[in-house]
């Protein structure tokens, strides 16, 4: 295992930050993915074969989003939003489906973590689960299918932790 | 009575979802366009004549707000609704595309439901 | 004007006018009410659970238990009496925080998430709503107008009006 995950930082308990993140990505996950997504104590064993999406993030703050998801769950996730069962999917299907999952995630974290701000959100990639943790901020979920982890770094600007 | 449609978002499966809740809202819908940035939108507006707009803000070549401006600079499409479809719920932001013409705006994440509801509102009561 | 009454992990559909569907005290189960307004056909499911992966044995013998079997069964049900799922009005019930056996309350939450993924699935919208909270709920459906009532504990009897938007209608789920 890369050393990166192994030293990863732990998720940030019930406040500031940390509670943001656990409830967005609730929000996001039950409203439009028909998923529970519950906060859990960090486990990233999993985290080598995750599909995990990068997203930047510009203007006011400057930094850096994370998004890796266990691939049993985000074939799960896919086919909810989908409205399709998980046997129906294209491995294409499943992969755009977390990049819309990663944009929508950043960009309503965003807005509930610096609502004055001005951001603009770079398209989102699909990248390496060995660059999962960029700053300190990171949480983990499990969902039915199991384990999703969300990151943020933030470079400049007013609003790193 | 039918609409058309022209859905601009950078994400093949939002516009398939948001595709989705049209038909399943009931409503008629006898064209769909598509987009997947303001660049292509307006070239696909090019001799078509659509009853809404529905559009994202964060695309590459040319973002929604960008769009916004040119459909406001267009005499034929002025008067075209436009619903934005976005995940930035930023104060600023949702003033910003209401006042370049958006006459709806629904932050993502939304529920099929809040997106028919807020599509009926835009349309108003000719097409529910 | 004849109750015809739907227990729990149970579903009836009928088309007879001079009757009203009803279901008594839903807590976290949900009912998931189904009305076909030109054929006056109307469905009401009563189910508990989320998944019925989580006892198939069970499934089989009352597909009415879980969320998945249970609401295929009601669409094909309905559907087999003249309904046609684009002319169905839908409406949820329940769906609260009850204690369950583990003392946690999400099962009332979870049981609402099923239902949401798959009517979304089967391609029908939810035109309205009563769910959530940590109410017990008691619902019937007239059959000959397609009016649903619903009365919470302590409360007096409301009718549920139709095309709220479920994100807000719903508050504690």
């Amino acid at each position: 295992m890369p050393e990166q995950l192994q030293s990863a930082p732990r998720t940030d308990g019930v406040t500031g930050f940390g509670a943001i993140v656990v409830r967005v990505a609730a929000q996001v996950l039950e409203t439009m993915f028909f998923e529970e997504a519950v906060a859990t104590a960090c486990e990233h064993a999993w985290l080598p074969t995750a599909v995990t999406v990068h997203v930047s993030f510009e203007g006011s703050h400057r930094g850096e989003f994370l998004l890796s998801v266990a691939p049993d769950t985000a074939r799960s996730i896919a086919a909810g939003f989908l409205g399709l069962d998980p046997e129906e999917l294209t491995g294409t299907q499943a992969a755009e489906v977390i990049l819309e999952l990663a944009n929508i995630l950043c960009g309503a974290l965003m807005s509930t973590l610096w609502p004055e701000s001005a951001l603009s959100l770079d398209t989102p990639e699909l990248a390496s689960a060995e660059h999962a943790f960029l700053g300190s901020m990171h949480c983990c979920f499990t969902l039915p299918d199991g384990m999703v982890a969300v990151s943020i770094g933030v470079s400049d600007g007013d609003g790193a932790a | 009575m039918p609409i058309s449609v022209m859905i601009v978002d950078d994400s093949a499966v939002m516009r398939g979802f948001i595709r989705r809740v049209l038909t399943l809202a009931g409503f008629e819908v006898s064209e769909c366009l598509e987009a997947s940035n303001g660049e292509e939108a307006l070239t696909g507006l090019e001799g078509h004549s659509v009853d809404v707009i529905l559009t994202d803000i964060n695309m590459p070549k040319m973002n929604g707000e960008e769009l916004l401006r040119r459909l406001e600079m267009d005499a034929r499409l002025r008067s075209v609704p436009t619903l934005v479809i976005s995940t930035d719920a930023t104060k600023a932001r949702i003033l910003k595309m209401l006042s370049l013409g958006a006459q709806g705006y629904i932050t993502k994440p939304f529920s099929p439901e809040a997106l028919r509801e807020e599509l009926e509102r835009v349309l108003g009561e000719k097409y529910a | 004007m004849k109750s015809l009454i739907v227990g729990i992990s149970d579903c009836k559909v009928s088309n007879d006018l001079d009757s009203t569907l009803v279901t008594y005290a839903l807590g976290s189960c949900i009912a998931v009410v189904l009305y076909d307004p030109a054929t006056k056909v109307g469905g009401l499911l009563h189910y508990m659970l989320p998944e019925s992966a989580l006892d198939a044995q069970k499934a089989q013998q009352n597909p009415f238990m879980f969320a998945d079997t249970g609401i295929r069964a009601l669409l094909q049900a309905v559907t087999a009496s003249g309904a046609l799922p684009k002319r169905m009005v839908v409406r949820l019930a329940g769906g609260a925080a009850v204690l369950d056996t583990e003392g946690v309350f999400q099962i009332g939450k979870r049981n609402y998430l099923a239902a949401r993924k798959i009517l979304w699935k089967a391609g029908v919208l939810i035109s309205a709503e009563a769910v959530g909270g940590d109410v017990s709920r008691t619902i019937r459906l007239d059959l000959a107008t397609g009016r649903m009532w619903i009365r919470e504990a302590g409360a007096i009897e409301k009718e549920l009006m139709q095309h709220h938007s479920p994100r807000k209608a719903v508050e504690g789920v």
